[in-house]
């Protein structure tokens, strides 16, 4: 059995980018797949979200040894998010929807797990780009992503959340889910009183695994931001 | 530490404690007790008469009464009621997480020994859940991917439709009309009424031309 550790044909390739000598932990590392429900249990435990998002496609769990000390999932993301690259359907992209790593890892440890994920759906899939988030809010602004070379496209549009007038805010998905509809226009007509949560734009990183894909990007690539700038 | 054997009829339930199980792990309790016996000692205080309220193991003390096991090792502690309350939720509330990953590979050596059905008569999982945890990390990801992808072919799309009562009707008297067709047709789809809104589409292209 094989698994998608650092030793092997990850070290190479990392040397060849001029990157740094990996520790003794890092090559310890692997990531392997794991069910969807043992995700599920790790993200709500520990990531700063405590959700798993729906559309979940693939979940890798990060061990060190026999101990489980990570998760990364990848799915459908947000709606159309695929439309960031012209000519893309939905299969063409995977969202980075999730990464929870132990603190016990070292702080390089992320970088590591992102290569590697990324050279495992690279080969073994016909996905041509992933796509990932930052969020300002929390104080990210997708330092990882740099430092692996992922293209930076600005800030996401986000829709604002859905308040019902009970204090909940919900994704318009939600609201629709249970309505038909996240029209505000529709749901002010049905006497449902909606009001809007603003949510924080997110910074937005893509990462072409298919480089020819690249010139298909709707998008002008900008200058990576600095965390300086986040308040 | 004052440990003494109590009788059974010496000690209460709290009536107050809010930690509940259900008769699959009450089950799961007995299983365990009767396996292995009684290994943790029940933490009671005084509460007069020469009678015992448990602070912690009321849910044992349910199942001994049950077997009839008597007397029972007990921790004694006085104290009064909001700190009998502070170290019931203590007791119950403070541990650690589990690191599911040395929890796989601790269940895997179990397994190779005691019977799944053995191991679920003692522990509160699923048989499907102790099936995913036992092929943590067994699985190499190439294997995984590659899987993965082929079967994107096979995984149908998904299209949402929002509709008014009224609208719906006429939508679904469609539907049904096209529905035997639909069923006995070779579409590679196995939902009928997909392939029903699928025939009235190409109808209606077909005639637009």
């Amino acid at each position: 059995m094989s698994a998608g550790n650092v030793n092997g044909s990850i070290v190479p390739t990392q040397g060849a980018r001029g990157g740094s000598k990996p520790t003794p932990a890092l090559h310890c590392l692997a990531v392997k797949p794991i069910p969807p429900v043992i995700a599920k249990e790790l993200i709500q435990r520990n990531h700063y979200l405590h959700s798993l998002p729906g559309g979940t496609m693939l979940c890798f769990g990060i061990f060190l040894g026999e101990r489980l000390l990570g998760a990364v999932t990848l799915g459908a993301g947000p709606y159309q998010a695929y439309h960031l690259v012209g000519g893309a359907e939905r299969e063409d992209c995977l969202v980075l929807t999730r990464l929870w790593l132990s603190d016990e890892l070292p702080w390089n440890a992320e970088s590591r797990v992102i290569g590697i994920i990324t050279r495992l759906i690279r080969h073994h899939t016909d996905v041509k780009f992933l796509i990932s988030y930052a969020d300002p809010a929390a104080g990210h602004v997708g330092t990882i992503y740099q430092s692996a070379g992922w293209l930076y496209t600005g800030l996401s549009s986000v829709m604002a959340l859905y308040d019902l007038g009970d204090g909940i805010a919900r994704h318009s998905r939600s609201v629709a889910h249970d309505y038909g509809s996240h029209s505000i226009e529709y749901l002010g007509n049905r006497g449902v009183t909606v009001n809007l949560v603003a949510q924080s734009a997110k910074h937005r990183y893509i990462r072409f695994l298919d480089e020819t894909w690249r010139c298909r990007l709707s998008v002008p690539i900008l200058p990576y931001p600095k965390i300086e700038v986040v308040e | 530490m004052n440990i003494v054997e109590l009788n059974l009829e010496k000690l209460r339930e709290s009536p107050w404690n809010s930690n509940e199980m259900d008769n699959a792990m009450l089950h799961r309790l007995r299983t365990s007790i009767k396996k292995y016996g009684l290994l943790g000692n029940l933490v009671v205080r005084p509460v007069g008469n020469d009678c015992y309220e448990v602070l912690s193991g009321n849910h044992r003390l349910r199942v001994l009464k049950e077997m009839g096991v008597s007397p029972i090792q007990c921790v004694i502690v006085e104290m009064d009621d909001a700190n009998a309350g502070l170290l019931a939720q203590a007791l119950n509330h403070v541990h650690g997480e589990e690191d599911l990953g040395l929890r796989a590979a601790t269940i895997r050596k179990v397994l190779a020994s005691i019977s799944p059905e053995e191991v679920l008569s003692v522990l509160p999982d699923t048989a499907i859940g102790l099936k995913s945890l036992t092929s943590l990390g067994k699985q190499s990801p190439e294997e995984y991917l590659t899987h993965w992808q082929q079967e994107q072919p096979a995984r149908l799309k998904h299209l949402q439709f929002q509709l008014t009562s009224s609208q719906l009707e006429v939508v679904e008297a469609a539907l049904n009309q096209l529905l035997p067709k639909a069923k006995t047709g070779q579409f590679n789809n196995p939902n009928p009424r997909s392939i029903a809104l699928f025939l009235l589409c190409k109808a209606f292209i077909e005639k637009e031309g």
